[in-house]
Parts: C-alpha cells; structure tokens; sequence
C-alpha cells in the first residue's frame, strides 16, 4: 500500500495549524519589536528635533494649505524635514504622511512615504507625494489607489 | 475539518485584500497620479484599472475632468489598449483611445481594430466609432469601418445613423453610408453595392446612388442609382444613360 495512505488525517491538520500558529506568532513579534523601535527612536528624534509641532503654510490665489507636523529638523537655509503625523490640510483636503520635505521658498512638499489623501467622497492611497505650483499640483506616485464614493 | 481549513484560509486572505465596497469606484494605477486643482482634471499613469457597480474599464493612461471634486466626473481619456465593459448601458468595447462625456453621454472610441459591442449590434472601425446615448446617433468613420446585426451588415468608410431610443432592442432609424472606392450593405438575401446608400425606417426605403449593383439568387443588377423597399424586398435600379435598359424587378414572395 502507498505510504501516504497510512498518514493520519489529523496529524497532518494539526501539523498545518501549528505552522501557520508558528507563523503568525514571528509576524506579530517583529511588530511588537518594530513599535518598540519606532518608539525609541522618535524618543530620541525628540531631542534631536529643531523645531516642535512646526507650522507652515502654502498659499495660492485660490486657497490655503496649512501644513503641520509632531517635529522638524532644518536641512538647509530653506528646506526642513517634517516628521511624524505631518499633513497638509486646506478646505478641499488632507494629506496625512509620516515624512516630508518642505521647502518654504518654492513653497513645495515632497515625501517618499506611505500617504493618504482625503477629500469629499475620494480617497488616494500612495507610496508617496509631491506639492508643487503653490498646491495647485499634487503628484502621487507609485502604486496608487484611489476610492470613489 | 473542512469547514476550520476554510475559516483559517479565510482568515489569512482578509489580512491581503482590500475590496471595494458597493457603491464606490475603485482606480488603480502602477505609476501614479497627477491632480491638477485649478485645471480640474488628475491623470492616472501606467496599466490603469477602473472598477465601478456597473462599469470597468482598464487602459495604460487616463485623464479624468472633474467638477466639484475629483468624484464629480465628467469626462474620462483613456489612452493606449483600452478596454471597457458597461452593464448599465449593456456595451462593451476596445480600442487605441476613448473619450466618454458623462453628461451628454457621448462614447467615442478611435484607433486601429476600434470595436464597439452592444446587445444586438457590433460596430468595428480603423478610425472611430463615435456613439451618443441620448439621441441615439452614432458614427464610425476610416477605413474597415463595419456595422453587423441580425438583419443588416454593413461596410464603409463612413457609416452614420441613428438607432431607436425608447426600446429595449435599439434598431436602426437611419442610415448614411458613403465610401469613396464602394459602400457594402446585405440585408437578407439581397446584396447592395453603391459610393452612396441611404436608409430611412419611416419609408423602409434603402436609397443606393453612384455604381450602383444589387446581387440576389445568382442576379446582377447594375446601373447608377436604385432604390430597395424593405417592406416587400422589391427594388428598381436607373441608370443615366437613357439607352440603357431599366430594371425593375418585383418580389412576391
């Protein structure tokens, strides 16, 4: 008789179960690990911050874009780096990221992290954005997602 | 044990997928979005896919005008492989470009191998089949332009009509066809070859005008213009030169 008829129905589910068990208990390990990174580092970003809850904003003929973040650093004369729950809120809409660059003289955002845009009846899901042309300008890039109501 | 395989199965998928809720419109892309505020219009960049209750369309780039805000649609630009599939309007279709103004309703689709799908009619075309919903007009024009249905086939270059509105099956009330080089148009057994052909469901009358040849069981009629009635599939033909024999032939089946 083939070998494989002597295996036991229920080994093999409970085999399957303690795998998958296995599995999702190194997923939600390494998440714990990550906040409690993510936590120390912000702890210790804090203190390197230059600027705490920064705010700016961008303006054009036809509206306000008031940007605000937990903290900020200076990179240069005119650039700084915006972190944690930055966004970008005008009458339309919010942008909400977890990094950007704002530049005060052009008056322009870009950011490399996952964003999120919400306006009346539409969401956009990003890997990123950019503002640019005083807000009238707002790039999404990467694989985007947007929802119609 | 079955029944628990399923439910972990279950359980393990619902952490990937993101659905879309009914009700909603739900658009991605591989390359992005642009949205421009003031110009009112965002471009969708790269392998494109639009999925809605009652309407899909996928397409490598799109450009969609907004009103109010960006789910107030107006006008959608699809470009590149385009196809679409609308159960509301029970059509679907591909081709190179498609322009659709939402308001009026207006469908255009244009490019080499451009085809439009409806319950009872398919439209073909090189050029564009350009359709309008609510006045139930509709134009292909270039080259290998073609309309078929149950009762008509149709070849030309430039083929204009309108179908019946008000009526679940859309018929043809009106034709124009015309082609430099010989318009095509077979309806039954009767074959019908003209640079001109004209139709009207109020007189079922099929005008043929300029090289004018109708073909039926293994006849050939020629002449410089014609006329067929529908109604008792009878038809006359005329020809310029007065020296030339008339040829009227009736039909009583």
């Amino acid at each position: 008789m083939n070998f494989f008829l002597y295996i036991n129905r229920s080994l093999v589910f409970f085999f399957a179960l303690t795998i998958i068990l296995i599995f999702l208990i190194i997923i939600f390990h390494k998440q714990i690990n990550l906040s409690n990174n993510n936590l120390s580092i912000n702890e210790k970003n804090m203190a390197n911050a230059d600027i705490l809850e920064p705010k700016f904003s961008i303006n054009n003929s036809k509206k306000k874009i008031f940007v605000s973040a937990k903290e900020g650093n200076f990179l240069n004369n005119n650039e700084i780096l915006l972190k944690d729950r930055v966004k970008f809120k005008s009458n339309d809409f919010i942008i909400e990221t977890d990094k950007v660059i704002f530049n005060r003289t052009k008056q322009t955002a870009e950011s490399n992290t996952r964003s999120l845009f919400k306006s009346k009846n539409t969401t956009i899901s990003s890997d990123g954005f950019d503002i640019n042309d005083r807000g009238n300008k707002i790039t999404f890039y990467g694989n985007s997602l947007i929802i119609l109501k | 044990m079955k029944t628990i395989f399923k439910i972990i199965i279950i359980f393990l998928f619902s952490f990937t997928t993101l659905g879309r809720e009914k009700g909603e419109t739900k658009i991605t892309t591989d390359d992005g979005i642009e949205v421009f505020q003031n110009e009112k219009y965002y471009l969708l960049k790269k392998n494109v896919n639009i999925e809605s209750d009652n309407f899909i369309l996928s397409a490598n780039d799109v450009k969609i005008n907004f009103d109010k805000s960006l789910y107030d649609i107006t006008e959608i630009y699809a470009e590149g492989n385009v196809k679409f599939y609308s159960s509301e309007f029970n059509i679907k279709g591909d081709g190179e470009k498609l322009n659709f103004e939402v308001k009026i309703e207006k469908l255009e689709v244009e490019g080499k191998n451009s085809k439009l799908i409806t319950n009872n009619t398919q439209m073909f075309s090189d050029g564009y089949i350009d359709v309008n919903n609510i006045d139930g007009s509709f134009t292909l024009d270039g080259l290998n332009s073609k309309l078929i249905n149950e009762s008509i086939f149709i070849k030309g270059n430039s083929i204009k009509g309108i179908f019946s509105r008000n009526t679940e099956i859309k018929e043809i009330t009106s034709l124009n066809i015309e082609d430099e080089e010989i318009s095509y148009v077979k309806h039954n057994d009767t074959e019908m070859y003209a640079k001109k052909i004209n139709f009207n469901n109020d007189s079922s009358i099929i005008e043929l005008i300029d090289n004018v040849t109708i073909l039926r069981n293994e006849e050939k009629i020629t002449g410089d213009y014609g006329t067929l009635d529908t109604k008792n599939n009878s038809y006359k033909i005329k020809s310029n030169d007065q020296t030339k024999v008339k040829v009227i032939i009736q039909n009583n089946e």
